[in-house]
């Protein structure tokens, strides 16, 4: 009961705000959306304290119950999801101030937590695909929150038709487990291949086919292509949806199912070697943005592949906790950046930017704290997960040492990125017009717990010999892996490095995008970076316009096929207008019409 | 009997030549109540015809359902006067194909 | 057959293409009248008393009078109904009601001789003999039409109401339907 009033709070929000928000006055459709996913939050809260529960209809399909499970996993992810959700409902009180759709938004949002807590809360695939297509559906309903602009409607479109091809792996996959387990329930599944010997031969499809479906609604390469696109959301949404929480679900899908892909060894090397990939195109493509929020988003893509390098090698525990501190600091940038661009009146260019030091001081501090938490900085929250991922790698048996350089060559990037997002919005001298305003109250205050957040959460999982409340937290919920222990001089002396790493980006970020001139080769892969090295371009010859002359081409033939039907059509219609005369409105020749039928049936009758 | 069929026969065609013929809503209802008494005239001559009272009690329903058919058609007779100052049934021709 | 039935049969048939022919709204339903008179008469010889007397009665007394007080009411009995719209539907009322003879015609030829039933008398279709098959096999009939000429008693009242003025046709819906009457020839 308390499980799917978790789920119930958000969606009757929704419900309400969806009928009747339009006859709220702002802004209290925003109070009480906060309200609810608060209310949310302190229930997943009190679950996660009295140690879990469980919830389940029976017979929901045939032979599939519906059943909803909160145990050390779904209720760490949904404090998550509820907490960030929270505060970032909050923030959106004053970020959509003014706006028209201002009910419709908070509608939105209580809808993706809704569908975002199904998806945590699920205790078997189907349920957590219900959750999968909701948060889907609210990702596209919020990319194209102001419809009325062609691309922005567009990037939905985008989004959630690359998103389908990821669902149709995910559906396949679901198929295969069902066929050969013969149930979908989480705990059932894993204890069966857990007491199982033999695995059912296609098990690593299985896998494959689910890690898909994570694929797409996580952005890793190959479908990486819908989220920087899905920037032309409100800023909340870039927050809430596409950094914080639901592109993690792929992270969360493939934790939730380590039971699986420790046992699926190949799988697990396509995983991570698919992670890394990402994290270096999407710090890469950072590189040469313009777009202040576009930086972000491809640093999400970055950061996301780093968690899947994190479940790739086995390190699962690693990955929720990066999920963790990536939310607070991700989403403390992407609020940043929202409120730069709203006291910028909706500028977003940061060569427009600049010195907004002196106008946002307190912006300017969250910034700060964002951008060297995802830059590694020592001792803050990004710097511990990310460094627990870099390192785990090392102990991967399939070219751990491999992973780890690059890996650590990413932070690197990371780190210059994020320093040049911070130089060039911040440093400097104030490039654009008009004249900056610091955010109000109800921004800048869901802004600093975020901040708290992106500086300290590191500390609850610090290496050995120092404690680790995550581990030992969440080992009950996912598969065990052996490790190969290091010894503490190697283990600190990577950190060490990685400390060294991250403090040589971030010097080389600043003095290259405020002191240097850069050189000419910089240039041209400034060029490439910013188009994202032309990944659009490519889909968009190979895939996307060739299904585009295809459907010309159908629709032709769909034409052929119509004018036989349209003749058809038209030669009844002809006829029934040779027939009219019949229905003359006069009675007296409906009257002789039925004499004359009456003469037949009379004579009709009498003969047979 | 047979006279007396073929008798009601002619009535009968005859009281249909007037409702096909006739053009004011009023002559065509008289021209029902000939069919309806040829009818009637039918069934009196099968009644005799059979030796069975059946064919009376059959007619003397149809009379109570022409007295009933009367009230309600003239009722409309009336109505429609009232609303287009004619009974010609020809008038009444907005359905149409 | 015999003079009386001929006799009976041309007055009968007589009257009948009276009531279908004249012009004269008045004239016809008189006609009628005779024809429903003469109907009775035939009852009478028919062994069928109550039915004559409920004939003279109910037609030509009550249904009759009502529809000579309608044609009174409403217009002048010789009033012109305007251009007949349907000029060939005469001669072909007349081959069709022919032909309707003709058919019924040859129905009751294959019928064959009626029979009669030996142990049933009509006993003159008195209303001793009558009342108990209508009031025995026929209740049910009998009831049901009871419940449709109270029906029909309401629906009369309501269709003359007064309120039924309210939805008299408005004169440009008339002009419009005229109009399209013009459009469509």
């Amino acid at each position: 009961m308390l499980l799917i009033l978790i789920i119930l709070l958000p969606l009757l929000g929704f419900a309400y705000l969806g009928l009747f928000g339009k006859s709220l006055k702002e802004p209290q459709p925003g109070i009480l959306a906060s309200a609810l996913t608060g209310i949310s939050f302190l229930l997943v809260l009190w679950g996660v304290l009295s140690g879990g529960a469980s919830w389940q209809i029976k017979d929901w399909l045939p032979g599939i119950p519906f059943s909803l499970l909160l145990d050390h996993l779904s209720g760490y992810m949904g404090l998550v999801v509820t907490g960030i959700g929270f505060l970032i409902h909050v923030y959106a009180i004053g970020y959509m101030h003014g706006d028209e759709g201002f009910s419709r938004f908070f509608a939105y949002l209580n809808f993706f937590i809704a569908m975002m807590m199904t998806l945590v809360l699920a205790g078997s695939y189907p349920v957590m695909f219900i959750g999968w297509e909701g948060v889907g559906l609210a990702s596209f309903l919020l990319i194209g929150f102001w419809y009325t602009v062609k691309k922005n409607a567009d990037s939905a479109r985008k989004a959630f038709i690359t998103n389908r091809i990821g669902d149709l792996g995910f559906l396949l996959g679901m198929a295969l487990l069902y066929g050969s387990f013969g149930t979908l329930s989480i705990p059932e599944l894993r204890s069966a291949i857990n007491g199982s010997y033999v695995l059912p031969m296609g098990l690593s499809l299985a896998g494959l086919l689910l890690f898909v479906g994570a694929v797409g609604k996580s952005a890793q390469v190959p479908l990486m292509v819908w989220l920087p696109d899905a920037m032309a959301g409100p800023t909340p949404v870039s927050a809430l949806i596409h950094a914080a929480t639901m592109v993690t679900a792929g992270v969360y899908l493939i934790a939730r199912s380590s039971f699986l892909y420790v046992n699926l060894q190949d799988v697990s090397y396509i995983i991570a070697l698919v992670g890394i990939t990402t994290a270096a195109y999407g710090a890469l493509s950072a590189l040469g943005q313009w777009d202040i929020k576009k930086i972000v988003a491809y640093s999400t893509i970055s950061q996301l592949g780093y968690m899947f390098l994190a479940v790739g090698v086995g390190a699962y525990w690693i990955a929720i906790f990066h999920v963790m501190t990536h939310a607070f600091y991700k989403a403390l940038l992407f609020l940043a950046s929202g409120s730069v661009i709203h006291s910028l009146d909706g500028e977003q260019d940061i060569r427009k930017m600049g010195g907004l030091k002196k106008y946002l001081p307190r912006t300017n501090l969250h910034g700060l704290a964002g951008a060297l938490s995802l830059a590694g900085f020592p001792l803050l929250a990004g710097f511990w997960s990310k460094d627990a991922i870099i390192t785990a790698t090392l102990n991967y048996p399939f070219g751990g040492t491999g992973f780890y350089v690059a890996g650590l060559t990413v932070a690197l990037l990371t780190a210059i990125y994020a320093m040049r997002w911070y130089a060039l919005v911040f440093l400097g001298e104030y490039k654009g017009e008009g004249r900056p305003h610091e955010s109000p109250a109800v921004m800048t205050v869901p802004n600093d717990v975020l901040a708290l957040g992106a500086v300290f959460a590191g500390l609850l999982a610090l290496p050995k010999p120092l404690w680790n409340l995550v581990e030992p937290y969440l080992a009950p919920a996912l598969a065990h892996v052996e490790v190969h222990e290091m010894s503490l001089a190697l283990e600190w002396g990577l950190i060490t490095l990685s400390a060294v790493v991250a403090l040589v980006g971030l010097y080389l970020g600043y003095a290259a995008f405020t002191r240097w001139a850069l050189p000419k080769w910089y240039q041209t892969f400034q060029t490439w970076s910013e188009k994202a090295f032309y990944v659009d371009l490519v889909y968009n010859t190979l895939i996307v316009n060739p299904l585009k002359e295809l459907a010309v081409l159908l629709d032709w033939l769909d034409k052929i096929f119509d004018s036989g039907y349209l003749l058809l059509a038209s030669s009844s219609k002809w006829l029934a207008e040779q027939l009219s005369w019949v229905q003359a409105g006069y009675v007296r020749v409906y009257g002789a019409l039925m004499a004359l039928g009456l003469v037949v049936l009379l004579v009709w009758g009498v003969l047979r | 009997m047979s006279y007396y069929l073929l008798l009601s026969a002619l009535l009968f065609a005859i009281g249909l030549y007037g409702v096909l013929a006739r053009r004011t809503a009023i002559l065509i209802f008289m021209s029902v109540e000939l069919m309806l008494n040829s009818a009637n005239l039918a069934l009196a001559a099968f009644a005799r015809g059979s030796g069975n009272l059946n064919g009376q009690a059959m007619a003397l329903i149809v009379i109570a359902l022409a007295a009933a058919e009367v009230a309600v058609g003239l009722g409309i007779v009336v109505a429609v006067f009232r609303s287009r100052q004619s009974t010609a049934v020809d008038d009444l021709a907005e359905f149409r194909g | 057959m015999s003079v009386f039935d001929l006799l009976m049969g041309a007055l009968l048939v007589a009257s009948a293409l009276a009531a279908v022919t004249l012009k004269n709204a008045i004239h016809a339903g008189l006609a009628l009248v005779g024809n429903f008179l003469a109907l009775a008469v035939v009852y009478f010889a028919l062994e069928a008393q109550f039915l004559g007397w409920i004939q003279i009665i109910v037609y030509a007394g009550a249904v009759m009078v009502l529809f000579l007080f309608v044609i009174m009411l409403l217009f002048d009995a010789k009033a012109d109904v305007g251009p007949n719209p349907l000029p060939w539907m005469r001669p072909i009322a007349a081959a069709l009601a022919a032909l309707l003879f003709l058919a019924l015609a040859y129905a009751y030829s294959s019928l064959g001789p009626i029979d009669p039933l030996a142990d049933v008398k009509l006993a003159g279709g008195l209303p001793k003999a009558l009342g108990a098959i209508l009031y025995g096999g026929w209740l049910y009939p009998v009831l049901l039409v009871a419940v449709l000429l109270f029906a029909a008693t309401v629906a009369a009242v309501v269709l003359v109401q007064p309120q039924i003025r309210k939805t008299r046709i408005k004169p440009q819906v008339l002009e419009r339907d005229r109009e399209l009457k013009e459009v469509g020839r």
